[in-house]
């Protein structure tokens, strides 16, 4: 059974279309890419996904069930969303982390000691334990976009949702942040990330959506969907076939 | 838990302190024991206990005079920081105040209107003034979130551009109003810059029951505000749902912020610096900010105001003349102790 199913979604600001006629399931227990050139409607469809917006035709389902039919605080016990942009307030690592659990405790409550071990567990795997008294005002952007990953695990849901989480990250914590993801598709979490850098996606991806104005062009395993016609055709830009010397996995440059 | 009660009664302890102290001074030194049998004379049941020894003149300054202004210090100040907290954090800015969306252009211009058009000169100071005011800041207010809402929705930018407009524009008819009816200059201008001279019991009953209800508020909304500064979408994500704490939260802060101008004036700074002082000690976590706001912003509101009736007595100058005064060093110190914490 598919995890999430996006059934003949359009969407539109105003009357400008943004996703068309758009189709696509998720498994869980893989990794996805959504790729495609600016303004192809790769944030829209994320926000679509985590019901933060409403399709204006069809229907995204969860467990299929229409998302419509959950409440925001059911929503977030099921799907965790890394936005593009976040603000940093001069909250510790620690309790930036446990805001992640929030959707586990009422307004006037606080974190259980379960919620914090949780939340210690979350700062362990993404490495940051060693920062948590310290302020994410402070940090850098590497060790920042960790915190927000650690936040999003300590939601434990089985779906994550990311919007260019490797933007701002030199190529180490690039790297360091798409493995983190890939371990956490492994347990069994669908994992959605939009990347603008085809190689991450086609290194670490099991399977990529490339969308294209609106429409889901193309897709399927990164072997199968970056050959340099639909680079050429999407991106406007040519490229040679290369495939890495060890993983046969495509790479993509000019 | 007996941590925060311990809290809450320092911080208790110290606002009284403060409060009883502040009652001593003034242009007629009321000494500290007689302030103290004053007040236990009034308590109910406890009134037999003290003999009293004091003038009664000294009973009716404390009562008529310095206790309403002293009370009414914490009142408003305690009520325009817990309003810049909230300000603060749903516009997710730390330069908002309370005013920002509108609040004292809109209590200025009802003020203006008031003092100028329709009070007869003789009933200035009678309780309608406030009234006014409060009119005219919850009507700016309600146009600042018409006029800043997008596809329906109320986003921090919009609401500040809106603010930013309605606020000028309401500027420009008071200073027309004030040009136009120039014999009453003086009284509109004294308001505008905010003051606590000559406030009653009766401002304060009319500022309690907005800054008690919105502190509540406050509280309960802390967590949501929580969430909700880390953006409109990790937070929808995070189960907040975000147009309506925005709207709670502004609704809140609004009402705070206008009961506390009506009854005061425009005194500026209490509700920018000290919320924005405390988020650079205490951090961000908005349960603790509020706490702290409220009892540091009373305090500061309390000193300035005792400052701006005894520095220079037997004149009086304005306190938000002395919030800044006092408040402007103090911030830039802050800032340039603590890194940059909005980056």
């Amino acid at each position: 059974m598919a995890k999430v199913r996006v059934d003949r979604v359009s969407y539109a600001y105003d009357a400008e279309p943004v996703l068309d006629d758009v189709s696509l399931s998720l498994q869980p227990g893989r990794f996805y890419a959504v790729v495609g050139p600016n303004g192809a409607g790769k944030s829209t469809l994320l926000k679509l996904l985590d019901g933060y917006i409403q399709p204006q035709k069809g229907a995204v389902y969860l467990n299929d069930k229409d998302l419509r039919s959950y409440s925001v605080a059911e929503l977030a016990r099921e799907i965790a969303l890394i936005p593009q942009s976040s603000y940093y307030f001069p909250f510790t690592v620690e309790e930036m982390v446990l805001l992640g659990r929030s959707p586990f405790y009422s307004r006037l409550g606080t974190p259980s000691e379960q919620d914090r071990r949780i939340a210690q567990a979350s700062m362990e795997v993404t490495g940051i334990a060693h920062l948590a008294k310290r302020l994410v005002s402070e940090l850098s952007g590497g060790e920042r976009q960790r915190v927000t990953i650690a936040r999003a695990f300590a939601q434990q849901t089985e779906v994550l949702l990311l919007d260019e989480p490797t933007t701002h990250l030199d190529l180490e914590h690039q790297i360091n942040t798409c493995q983190l993801l890939k371990e956490r598709s492994r347990e069994g979490v669908t994992v959605v990330a939009v990347l603008h850098d085809l190689n991450l996606a086609a290194s670490f991806c099991d399977y990529i959506f490339v969308l294209d104005a609106g429409r889901l062009r193309e897709e399927g395993p990164p072997g199968e969907v970056f050959t340099p016609e639909l680079i050429a055709q999407v991106f406007k830009v040519t490229v040679p076939s290369l495939r890495h010397p060890v993983t046969g996995r495509p790479i993509i440059t000019p | 838990m007996s941590r925060a009660v311990r809290r809450c009664g320092g911080a208790f302890l110290l606002l009284f302190l403060a409060a009883v102290v502040a009652t001593t001074l003034g242009s007629v030194r009321i000494n500290l024991g007689h302030v103290l049998g004053i007040l236990v004379s009034r308590l109910p049941g406890l009134g037999k206990l003290v003999e009293p020894t004091w003038p009664l003149a000294h009973e009716m300054i404390v009562l008529r005079v310095r206790l309403p202004r002293v009370l009414l210090a914490l009142v408003v100040g305690g009520g325009l920081s817990v309003a810049g907290v909230l300000f603060q954090g749903s516009l997710r800015n730390p330069l908002a105040d309370p005013y920002i969306i509108g609040v004292s252009s809109g209590a200025s211009l009802g003020a203006a209107v008031g003092l100028l058009l329709v009070i007869p000169r003789g009933w200035v100071g009678h309780g309608f003034l406030p009234l006014f005011a409060f009119a005219g800041a919850v009507l700016a207010t309600l146009a600042v979130a018409r006029l800043g809402q997008r596809r329906g929705r109320l986003e921090p930018t919009g609401l500040l551009l809106a603010g930013v407009a309605v606020g000028a524009f309401l500027t420009a008819l008071v200073s027309l109003l004030m040009v136009l009816r120039i014999e009453n200059l003086q009284d509109v201008y004294l308001w505008l810059m905010g003051s606590l001279s000559g406030r009653t019991w009766g401002h304060l009953s009319m500022a309690v029951p907005y800054v008690a209800v919105g502190l509540v508020l406050a509280l309960f909304l802390a967590k949501d505000l929580n969430v909700y500064l880390l953006g409109e979408e990790a937070a929808h994500s995070l189960g907040i749902d975000v147009q309506r704490v925005q709207r709670l939260v502004l609704i809140t802060g609004a009402l705070m912020a206008a009961a506390c101008v009506a009854v005061s004036g425009v005194i500026g700074f209490v509700g920018l610096m000290v919320p924005h002082a405390l988020r650079l000690i205490v951090g961000a976590e908005h349960r603790r900010l509020v706490f702290h706001s409220l009892w540091a912003g009373a305090l500061f509101l309390l000193v300035a105001d005792t400052l701006a009736r005894t520095v220079f007595a037997p004149l009086e100058v304005p306190v938000g003349i002395v919030t800044a005064f006092v408040g402007g060093p103090f911030f830039i110190y802050l800032l340039k102790r603590g890194s940059d914490f909005y980056g």
